[in-house]
């Protein structure tokens, strides 16, 4: 039982991670109308902001983390200035087929520049036991701060005036326009929030998981379960997606086999679609 | 279309363009026949994506799951049942096409980006079941299917080009029908279209599955070329990408593009691969970037433009 219990609340600390990356697609998804294949790249930037700024300045990589946020966040509004905003009218395809080609571009850049090995943030190491049940020290510290992180968001969404106009611009964007907000610049700070989400959930999972340049394709499949999951554009369904995709990881790994957990997002995708196709939740 | 290849002189030329092909294997070295090989397979598969995505606009990213199930089908009937490949591929390509019935009767209610998601997930999904232990007897798992179809480079290549050669008149066929002009009256307004009373959903599966088999003859045809097929390297998702951008680059919905950016893009890939290896998927991406921001009407559509080609009837 015991046994039982250690696997969920560790399935909820994964799933509070994809959730992080899950949250970032979503947004970007509903409010700019504009689906980023290249999501998990900027998970494997941020994954690598950590692992240089903590081998190379020996920055305490929970730093680094409120430091992936701004930067990813500045990033991601120029990206969004420069390239993605001609697409906003353009037909989908056209944005799947830029956002593949930044994606395959980031990442063998990545690889030309850093190399394939793997690399790791030896920084919070070993365990703790907790009531009987044993963690690990990483695990917990980044659950935390991505349970921060969403907090955050939701708060700024919801009681700032960025925020607000973000969900206008989301709801509507004809009549947020009418209304005097700004809608391109909302897509612009939107788009900016979700690389930097993505960034952020890079540099925590950089606490725990091993680093290479592949390694955003696994996060990018599971955020567009997650997306599903939850309903295009809702950031509340996405958090609830991301934990339910944690904790099935979490228990068909224990119970399965970790193959079959791979194949988890993809059949979360078609069930749903072919089920519920506005996702689990009412928005 | 009519204008471009309705007169004697396209034909006479298409007539000259075949027969040079068909002689090829005569004085050909072997690197320029399977460099031909390859451009063939490509067309195909491009031919094969336009032919649904192009004039439906249901965006298809699952044309590696068509590719990857008959490229495993034949693969398996010539490896362990020891079959001609010759049966072997069509045998692959009608079960991947009677399958993409089914799977179009369910999946094409799904519009749009979801579409696209739901046949990517069915690629993946398909990709990591083939691979678990549980169908390990009768795909041979992750490790793979290595094997000896015992055809010659030549017959290879004759039979991929009256493929091509097919597909490429069945498109032309295809766009020039009313059938055809249904598809396209679902892309630009499914609702409307139905109203007009086009059984929407049976052209869409028609199209879907004739596009699968089609693509799936190139796909089986692929892996007996290359004598080996694994899970990872069936369902890649460059089988699905490297087609839709050379339809991007040829033009999307019009014939000729596709077999166009196939044959471009197979030289640039080619040369690309032989200089720089390790930045070989950076240039690739750049390209994308570079043809979605400033080629969003495809090579044909942008000489049309600048009328280098004569401008036609737009269908």
């Amino acid at each position: 039982m015991t046994n039982f219990i250690e696997i969920l609340i560790r399935g909820v600390m994964l799933g509070s991670l994809y959730a992080l990356v899950g949250m970032g697609l979503t947004l970007v998804w509903g409010v700019v109308g504009i689906v980023n294949i290249a999501h998990g790249e900027f998970v494997m930037l941020g994954a690598y902001l950590a692992f240089w700024s903590f081998s190379l300045l020996h920055l305490n990589p929970l730093l680094s983390v409120v430091l992936a946020i701004p930067v990813f966040f500045f990033a991601g509004t120029m990206i969004h200035k420069r390239i993605t905003e001609r697409l906003t009218k353009a037909p989908e395809l056209s944005a799947l087929i830029l956002t593949f080609g930044m994606s395959i571009l980031i990442w063998n850049l990545a690889q030309f520049f850093w190399t394939n090995t793997y690399r790791s943030v030896p920084y919070l190491t070993g365990s703790f036991p907790f009531f009987g049940l044993v963690f690990a020290k990483s695990k917990t510290v980044s659950f935390f701060l991505a349970i921060g992180i969403t907090a955050a968001l939701f708060a700024f969404l919801k009681y700032s005036r960025l925020g607000k106009g973000i969900r206008a611009t989301s709801q509507n964007p004809e009549v947020a326009l009418v209304c005097g907000i700004n809608t391109i610049k909302m897509r612009a700070v939107t788009f900016g929030m979700g690389i930097g989400l993505a960034g952020a959930a890079g540099a925590i999972v950089s606490l725990q998981w091993v680093i290479f340049p592949q390694m955003g394709a696994s996060y990018v499949s599971k955020a567009f379960a997650i997306v599903v999951l939850g309903g295009l554009g809702n950031i509340q369904g996405a958090l609830a997606g991301g934990l339910i995709i944690g904790v099935l990881e979490s228990l068909v790994t224990q119970y399965w086999s970790a193959k079959m957990a791979q194949i988890i997002p993809s059949m979360t995708i078609l069930l749903i679609l072919l089920l519920r196709p506005t996702g689990l939740f009412k928005r | 279309m009519k204008d471009l290849i309705g007169g004697h002189k396209t034909w006479l030329g298409i007539a000259i363009l075949m027969a040079f092909l068909t002689l090829i294997p005569f004085f050909a070295t072997d690197y320029w026949m399977t460099l031909l090989v390859l451009i063939l397979i490509f067309t195909v598969y491009a031919s094969g994506w336009n032919l649904f995505s192009g004039l439906t606009g249901y965006t298809n990213f699952g044309l590696a799951w068509f590719i990857g199930v008959s490229g495993y089908v034949s693969s398996l009937l010539i490896a362990d049942h020891k079959f001609f490949w010759l049966f072997a591929w069509p045998i692959g390509a009608l079960f991947v096409g009677i399958v993409s019935i089914g799977v179009g009767y369910i999946l094409l209610r799904i519009k749009g980006v979801y579409f696209a998601i739901s046949m990517v997930a069915l690629t993946e999904g398909t990709r990591e079941l083939i691979g678990t232990e549980y169908l390990e007897p009768i795909t041979h798992g992750g490790k793979g299917v290595p094997f000896v179809a015992g055809i010659s480079l030549s017959a290879l290549y004759w039979s991929v080009l009256l493929l091509a050669f097919i597909t490429v008149i069945i498109c032309y066929k295809i766009t020039s029908s009313k059938f055809g002009l249904r598809l396209m009256a679902i892309r630009e307004d499914e609702q409307a279209a139905e109203t007009m009373g086009i059984h929407t959903t049976r052209d869409k599966i028609i199209a879907f599955a004739l596009s699968a088999f089609l693509t799936g003859l190139a796909g089986a045809i692929h892996f007996t070329y290359q004598n080996y097929i694994d899970p990872s390297f069936g369902f890649t998702i460059h089988l699905t990408l490297t087609p839709i951008v050379m339809t991007l680059f040829g033009g999307v919905g019009t014939v000729f593009g596709p077999a166009i950016g196939a044959t471009l893009f197979t030289f640039i890939h080619e040369i690309l691969w032989a200089e720089l290896t390790i930045l070989y998927m950076a240039i690739f991406g750049a390209i994308l970037i570079a043809l979605i921001l400033f080629f969003p009407q495809g090579l044909l559509g942008w000489m049309k433009e600048r009328g280098i080609l004569p401008r036609i009837r737009k269908i």
